[in-house]
């Protein structure tokens, strides 16, 4: 089934936190919502659940209107960033509480139960209590309670971001092979880019309550729409117009039609090729190592810039370089 | 990892007819939360209250206006039960803040032994009704007391001196609490900032300790002066000829009929009170205002030079209140307090008429107070959470609102709303019900406060999973925020049965002679002179308390254990 959001608006006493969104949700589709604290994600995540009422626009599922559905009758699961285990029940209660408000018979919800434990990689803990378990233990029982339903559509809010970078690493992988084995529609709320490349099918990129671009990781990482997507998917060089016809005229051909503040050209770092060259134009700045890649920030053209590599550039600070960028690096965003 | 092999769930069928009656069902209960408890405080507090400010308007001869305040002018006795409420108001309030702010260091901020000691002797006045330390006080310092006796003198502890001291020891404790919580709210690393510039101690001291716990100080003063000027049970016992406000009220309506007098007096009690708690609350805001979630604590060191004189003051402290009470106990096994000190349990035999019925009825008032107190209160805090901003802060004021009536005119204001001929009203008036009604009100807003605490420590995610999950209001209520708040519901329950069993003020004036409370009685026992009999008597009621005060402790422990990390 697929989720579609229809000119949805919210506003909080005349402060508009949602501006008409469009939004379709695919059937077995990993959408991910990603922009800075306060963009209105966690409000849009919480109207498709049902915990918060809409000022105006439609909520189909699968065609069907979800307006006068509560929370409670939509049947979807929920994860949230954390304390959401219910502290006097184990582990295994948590996880058979959505079965047994369904009136499941006992021996079917042990059985669900523990298949879904084995799921989660967490057989041995089905008798503790949430405080017994570490914080990426307790967001995998989370997710399996949210999962012992069979929802029709999975609401991750900041599922990850409480916890500690090798725990977010590991558990990333495994909501996604999860989700990609059951095939259930997920909408994941988060504000960390890296999280949403590895995980979507979709990003929605939004800022301000509006949706600034939805696409796949890649549309939103190499093709750019605005500036604001630009800088937040990863760091860019993001360069007026004016500059570009002059320094770099073989970017002008690919740009739209349009008043000359209207677009910049965004080129990722890694595009920017540098090479040695005495006497030439260009000067490094400053060079930091950072394991896999190193950065350097250059002068070039009267301009910053900032460029990375995977081998060593072979310069040190101060010293001369040619800069480069081909053609078909550049995307324009607009301004 | 392994794909379920079952497709197990069911799905939620429920028509739209059903939800359409399980989602006003459920506004219903939200509803009823609110309602009832609000119904119950208009009822119960404050139309009580809005008739003692009518019925101090209302005139002997009939008219309506201030002359009951301009009589209160031309009564000798009034004027001078205010200077000497004011006097000793006052006085104990400066003693407390002094002692009570070297009780709070020691115990809070040096590494003297004996702290738990300390606390354990604090709480013992929290036990006891009031009038037990006037009594303690008696028969050690008393005409026939101990040390009259030792001395062959007589010391006369009645009058100022004497309900100073008693005052002291009752209102210690309560402000030895407010400002151990805020030397508790400082941060170390202000101190480690004052060290590594140089400053010396006694300059950290003056320039962090002292600025730190300035509103600390102003609440536990105002506490003080409020309880102090309110309380009753000492003001009878060890008075004597030296009337305050309190015992003036009591007999200008009790004794003289004077009910316009006695509703004038107690509006003019509203006043200090008020003024108090609503500069108590201000100063609390700011106090907590400052205190950040990461705080440090300070961590105290050992300096003799400091900790050695406060172990020693602390500690006589701390003795003389294990004495005052300890001799209650004692003198109570006593043949003949202080001159024959074989044991007897003689004074067990209460031969007041009635003998140790009011301590069951105070058992049932408690027990009855507690519970429908706790259950009002916990409806009233989940209600809160639904309604609109604007109506909640609403119910939050009138609910926070007791605190500033004394219970005196709160027991006051209770004869004028239900002791009137031909209202349906009347029925309560006399009954256990009306009393345990009245202690609830008296305490309303402490185990309100505590009760929305609780409720602000269930996590918003935890009720909104369940109802993702399916769960309706019943639900979420039941398996997820009753778990949650069992320690608060426990505290809540024995708080206020515990200043139920032993609270005098409000009820003085409710009790009859077919209903009558275990405070009340041990008054009776002083007044007719059986102060054995009002010493064991008072010793039944400490044993109680003390036993539920134990049982909370078990239970709260245990729930806690249970439920939270
Ligand atoms: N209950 C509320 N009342 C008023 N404003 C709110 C409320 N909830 C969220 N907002 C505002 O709406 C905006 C979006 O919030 P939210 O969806 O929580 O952002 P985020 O993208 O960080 O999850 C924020 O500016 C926030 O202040
Ligand atoms: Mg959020």
């Amino acid at each position: 089934m697929d989720l579609q959001i229809r000119n949805l608006l919210k506003t909080f006493n005349g402060f508009v936190a949602l501006d008409r969104i469009n939004l379709t949700v695919g059937d077995g589709e990993f959408v991910c919502l990603l922009g800075p604290s306060g963009c209105g994600k966690t409000t849009l995540l919480r109207i498709v659940a049902g915990l918060l009422p809409y000022d105006s626009g439609e909520l189909l599922m699968g065609g069907r209107d979800l307006g006068g559905v509560p929370a409670r009758d939509r049947g979807f699961g929920i994860v949230f960033q954390s304390y959401s285990l219910f502290p006097n029940m184990t582990v295994a209660e948590n996880i058979g509480y959505g079965m047994k408000i369904r009136h499941a018979p006992r021996e079917r919800i042990a059985a669900r139960v523990a298949e879904l434990l084995d799921l989660i990689k967490l057989p041995q803990v089905a008798d503790r209590h949430p405080w017994q378990l570490s914080g990426g233990q307790q967001q995998r029982v989370a997710l399996a309670r949210a999962l012992a339903v069979d929802p029709s559509l999975i609401l991750l809010d900041e599922p990850l971001s409480a916890l500690d970078a090798r725990v977010r690493a590991d558990l990333r992988t495994e909501i996604r092979d999860v989700q990609r084995r059951l095939g259930i529609p997920t909408i994941m709320v988060t504000h960390d880019q890296e999280e949403a490349l590895v995980l979507a099918d979709k990003v929605v990129c939004m800022n301000h309550g509006l949706i600034e671009q939805v696409g796949t990781p890649q549309d939103l990482y190499l093709r750019p729409r605005t500036r604001f997507v630009a800088d937040f998917m990863g760091s860019s060089n993001l360069l007026p117009t004016g500059w570009v016809r002059e320094a770099m005229p073989h970017l002008m051909p690919s740009r739209p039609d349009g008043a000359e503040a209207a677009f910049d050209a965004c080129v990722r770092p890694e595009r920017v090729s540098v090479t040695p060259a005495p006497g030439a134009e260009g000067r490094v700045i400053d060079l930091t190592f950072l394991g896999n890649i190193r950065r350097l920030r250059l002068a070039w053209r009267g301009r910053e810039l900032l460029a990375e590599t995977h081998q060593d550039p072979g310069v040190a600070p101060g010293e001369a370089v040619d800069v480069s960028v081909a053609a078909d690096a550049c995307a324009w965003v607009r301004a | 990892m392994t794909m379920p092999a079952t497709p197990s769930a069911i799905p939620l069928n429920r028509s739209p007819a059903r939800r359409a009656r399980s989602s006003a069902d459920e506004r219903l209960l939200y509803g009823a939360c609110v309602l009832v408890p609000v119904a119950a405080l208009l009822l119960f507090f404050l139309f009580p209250l809005a008739t003692i400010v009518w019925r101090s308007l209302v005139e002997e001869a009939g008219g309506v206006g201030p002359g009951n305040y301009l009589a209160l002018f031309r009564t000798p006795g009034i004027l001078r039960a205010v200077t000497n409420s004011l006097a000793v108001g006052l006085a104990t309030t400066a003693v407390c803040l002094v002692l009570g702010f070297m009780v709070a260091y020691a115990v809070q901020r040096t590494r003297m032994p004996g702290k738990r000691f300390v606390s354990a002797a604090l709480s013992l006045p929290l036990l006891a009704p009031s009038l037990v330390l006037g009594l303690g006080l008696i028969f050690l310092l008393g005409r026939n007391g101990l040390v009259s006796n030792l001395l062959g003198t007589r010391i006369n502890i009645y009058g100022f001196s004497g309900l100073l001291i008693a005052n002291v020891l009752y209102a210690l404790p309560q402000a030895v609490l407010i400002i151990q919580a805020a030397l508790r709210h400082s941060d170390a690393r202000y101190y480690d900032a004052a060290e590594v510039m140089g400053a010396t101690r006694w300059q950290q001291f003056t320039g962090i300790t002292l600025p730190n716990v300035k509103f600390g100080l102003l609440s536990a003063g105002f506490v003080v002066f409020t309880v102090t000027i309110t309380d009753f049970g000492n003001a009878v016992t060890i008075g004597g000829d030296f009337t305050v406000l309190a015992t003036e009220i009591y007999n200008q309506v009790t004794g003289q009929m004077k009910f316009g007098i006695g509703a004038a007096v107690g509006i003019l009690l509203l006043l200090p009170t008020g003024v108090a708690v609503y500069i108590e609350r201000v100063a609390a805001q700011r106090q907590f205002g400052t205190g950040s979630e990461s705080a440090l604590p300070p961590v105290p060191d050992h300096v003799p030079a400091r900790d050695v004189p406060l172990f020693l003051a602390t500690m006589a402290l701390a003795l003389s209140i294990v004495a005052v009470v300890a001799t209650v106990v004692f003198a109570s096994f006593v043949r003949l307090w202080p001159y024959r000190l074989d044991l007897t349990t003689k004074h067990y035999a209460i031969t007041l008429s009635g003998g140790y019925e009011p301590l069951w009825t105070s058992l049932g008032v408690s027990v009855a107070a507690a519970g429908i107190g706790t259950a009002l209160l916990f409806a009233l805090a989940f209600g809160l959470r639904r309604l609109p901003a604007a109506v909640a802060k609403t119910v939050y004021l009138l609910a926070v609102l007791p605190v500033g009536v004394p219970g005196l005119v709160l027991g006051l204001s209770y004869i004028f709303a239900f002791n009137l001929a031909g209202s349906p009203l009347h029925v309560l008036y006399g009954s256990a019900l009306l009393l345990a009604l009245c202690n609830f009100y008296h305490y309303h807003t402490q185990g309100f406060l505590t009760m929305v605490t609780g409720m602000r420590a269930v996590p918003p995610a935890l009720e909104e999973a369940a109802t993702c999950l399916g769960g309706g209001a019943v639900r979420v209520l039941g398996d997820v925020v009753v778990p949650v708040m069992v320690p608060t519901l426990l505290s809540v329950f024995f708080f206020l049965f515990m200043r139920s069993m032993v609270t005098l003020s409000a009820v003085i004036f409710l009790v009859t002679p077919s209903v009558t409370l275990g405070a009340v009685s041990v008054m009776r026992l002083d007044e007719a002179g059986f102060v054995s009999q009002a010493a064991a008597f008072s010793t039944c009621i400490m044993a109680v308390v003390a036993a539920a005060a134990l049982a909370m402790r078990g239970a709260v422990t245990l729930a806690t254990r249970r439920t939270v990390s």
